[in-house]
């Protein structure tokens, strides 16, 4: 936990700095209304404060109520490659059509995850496929039809 | 205007939605990883096609019968179906053992009817009398109230108050992006078209609420969850329902008063309820053994705090809860503006959702007591089907809101953030808390200080903005305090 501490208050207090310096180029107050930046600049501050104070308590922890953070085991191994799949499902969604591509994206998540036969897979992927485009598509008037196919 | 409510609400087509939310609520409830917010995120994009009344109370709902639902997989599986129904597991997993889960089910079902019913009461007699204290708010008291609620991140940051504050002003931050509503600049949009209007609420909730519990079920999604447990005699015994009539309606009052305080949930109510209920008792060496106390006031102060949630969030715009938090967005989407004037412009509303809140109480007892093989049933539904399908409906519901892939890149972004916050113990609520009440402070912060020319002794010039002042300090100082006299007398 100590090192995922340590990385949150660094990535915090980065994050901050960056919003303090976009922030500083807001038009400022005017008769002692704040401007745009002046709110920005007051939250930043707020987590680079406690940025800071996490580090120094990270800092201070005793070693023996650290805890470890798994990000390397097989599990997790499963949820990195989950949002990769994930990430190029939604890249290819608008270009190839909803139906067709959430209908492979369904069939092999269920594939992996389980061991039923794939027959089985492709009907209860294109059932609920088809399901979801009718309801969005037609009950609920969201314009789900775009990309080459459906 | 009762007859008005009466039509609205006691239509077929109304009611059937409401039946239709609880029922889907409790399966959703029921299934573990699968929360009530996550529950309530999912099935928002289905309203934004329908009107507001049918479309708040498939909401609502959806709401009361996750919060029910939750312990359905507490007292069979010793999984809490949903983190409000972490305490039920103490006493409700020991029936299991001895063979009488169903006795436990069926108290779980009437105290969750009986805490649901208080809060809808107190939602009822309370709301109308704040929305018109609220009237006589203007900017400075806004800005303070937004300020109460922001310092509630003091108590639901969980471990860490450092890393409750960072996430909650993640939220305050993601609130800048867009025209500032006040001068027209545009803040941190770098040059991006999506931006301009700011960051949409709803994608943001579905990313970190529903996305990233669906992450983290990949964890576990080759170890099936087994049902083994027979349900018979579901109705509660006379001695039960001693129990339960003497205890689920303090919880459920104890439910209510937590669910009124913002950003305090379900399950902070269910274990202050069986907290006081082992405190009060005459035998609380008895709690966490399967005595039906145990069980009768954690489902009674669950689900005490829907109703109560539900009071900040239309009485003033602050949430109460995560799950009310959405049903602000729900509320905006449908062009509605939570708040006083509320009560006084969409009268017929506000009174159909509190008749409404009613009806999914009494569908979630008749269907608890009546269909609770099927719903046992539900717990069956492999992992390894539902969670690809979530994925779908995440990205279908952010898309759904503004037909923007924009918005489902933003959804995913957040779903991954909020798996490694949760993995980093920090708490994502405290960011949906930031995202609403942060332009909720800045607005009314410059605002009044537009109203004063820049004098400060605007925000300390009513007797309620001194209100929240002294309600703020408490919040914040109060936890240290109270540590200090207890060091003290332990010394």
């Amino acid at each position: 936990m100590k090192k995922a501490n340590f990385i949150v208050s660094g990535l915090f207090a980065a994050f901050a700095l960056v919003v303090i310096f976009i922030a500083k180029g807001y038009p400022p107050s005017n008769h002692g209304v704040p401007g745009p930046g002046m709110f920005p600049i007051l939250i930043a501050s707020l987590i680079l404060i406690s940025s800071v104070i996490l580090f120094i308590f990270t800092l201070r922890m005793p070693q023996r109520t650290d805890d470890t953070i798994d990000l390397k085991s097989r599990s997790i191994i499963n949820v990195y490659v989950t949002m990769a799949g994930l990430i190029l499902y939604i890249a290819v969604l608008p270009l190839i059509g909803f139906v067709t591509s959430t209908s492979i994206m369904l069939i092999l998540y269920m594939k992996w995850f389980s061991k039923r036969p794939l027959w089985k897979c492709v009907l209860i992927s294109v059932l609920f496929t088809v399901g979801i485009f009718l309801l969005f598509g037609n009950v609920l008037n969201v314009p789900i039809r775009f990309g080459l196919l459906i | 205007m009762l007859l008005e409510v009466l039509t609205a609400v006691f239509n077929l087509q109304i009611t059937l939605f409401i039946i239709l939310g609880v029922f889907t609520g409790i399966c959703i409830g029921s299934l573990p990883g699968l929360t009530a917010t996550m529950g309530v995120a999912l099935v928002l994009p289905l309203t934004f096609g329908m009107d507001a009344i049918p479309g708040i109370l498939l909401l609502i709902g959806v709401y009361v019968g996750a919060i029910y639902g939750g312990s359905i997989s507490a007292i069979l599986l010793r999984t809490p179906g949903t983190p409000a129904a972490a305490a039920t597991v103490l006493d409700g997993y020991e029936f299991s053992k001895r063979g009488e889960s169903g006795r436990a089910l069926g108290i779980s079902t009437v105290s969750s009817f009986i805490g649901g019913v208080v809060s809808v009461i107190a939602l009822w007699l309370i709301s109308p009398q704040l929305a018109k204290l609220a009237l006589r708010f203007s900017a400075p008291e806004f800005f303070l109230l937004a300020v109460f609620g922001l310092s509630i991140i003091a108590s639901i940051s969980g471990n860490s108050l450092a890393k409750g504050v960072l996430c909650g002003a993640l939220g305050i931050s993601l609130s800048f992006i867009g025209i500032d509503s006040i001068t027209g600049y545009p803040r941190f949009v770098f040059n991006n078209v999506n931006l301009l209007s700011g960051m949409s609420f709803i994608p943001v909730m579905i990313g970190l609420f529903a996305m990233s519990q669906a992450f983290t079920t990949i964890e576990t999604i080759f170890t099936p969850d087994q049902v083994t447990q027979k349900i018979t005699k579901v109705w509660p015994t006379r001695s039960d329902w001693k129990v339960i009539l003497r205890q689920a309606p303090i919880s459920g009052v104890i439910g209510t008063f937590i669910g009124i305080v913002p950003g305090a949930g379900a399950e902070i109510g269910a274990f202050v309820s069986y907290g006081q209920a082992k405190r009060t008792s005459r035998y609380p060496e008895l709690f966490g053994t399967g005595i039906p106390d145990g069980i009768s006031a954690p489902e009674a102060g669950n689900n005490g705090v829907t109703g109560g949630a539900l009071i900040p969030m239309l009485t003033m715009g602050v949430p109460g809860d995560a799950v009310a938090a959405i049903l602000i967005g729900a509320l905006t989407v449908q062009g509605l503006q939570p708040g006083p004037l509320l009560f006084t412009e969409h009268t017929t509303l506000v009174y159909s959702i509190f008749l409404g809140m009613f009806i999914a109480n009494i569908a979630m007892l008749v269907l608890g007591l009546s269909s609770l093989k099927l719903f046992v049933k539900v717990l069956s539904v492999p992992k390894s089907i539902l969670t690809p399908m979530i994925f779908v409906l995440c990205v279908v519901g952010s898309y759904a809101i503004n037909t923007n892939f924009f918005d489902v890149g933003v959804m995913l972004v957040f779903g991954v953030l909020g798996y490694f916050m949760q993995k980093a113990d920090i708490s994502v609520s405290p960011a949906v808390l930031g995202l609403i009440l942060g332009p909720m402070a800045e607005s009314n912060f410059r605002r009044a200080l537009l109203m004063s020319e820049g004098s400060y002794s605007i925000f300390f010039d009513s007797p309620i903005a001194w209100i929240f002042v002294i309600l703020t300090l408490f919040t914040l100082l109060g936890p240290t305090i109270g540590e200090q006299i207890k060091k003290r007398r332990q010394a």
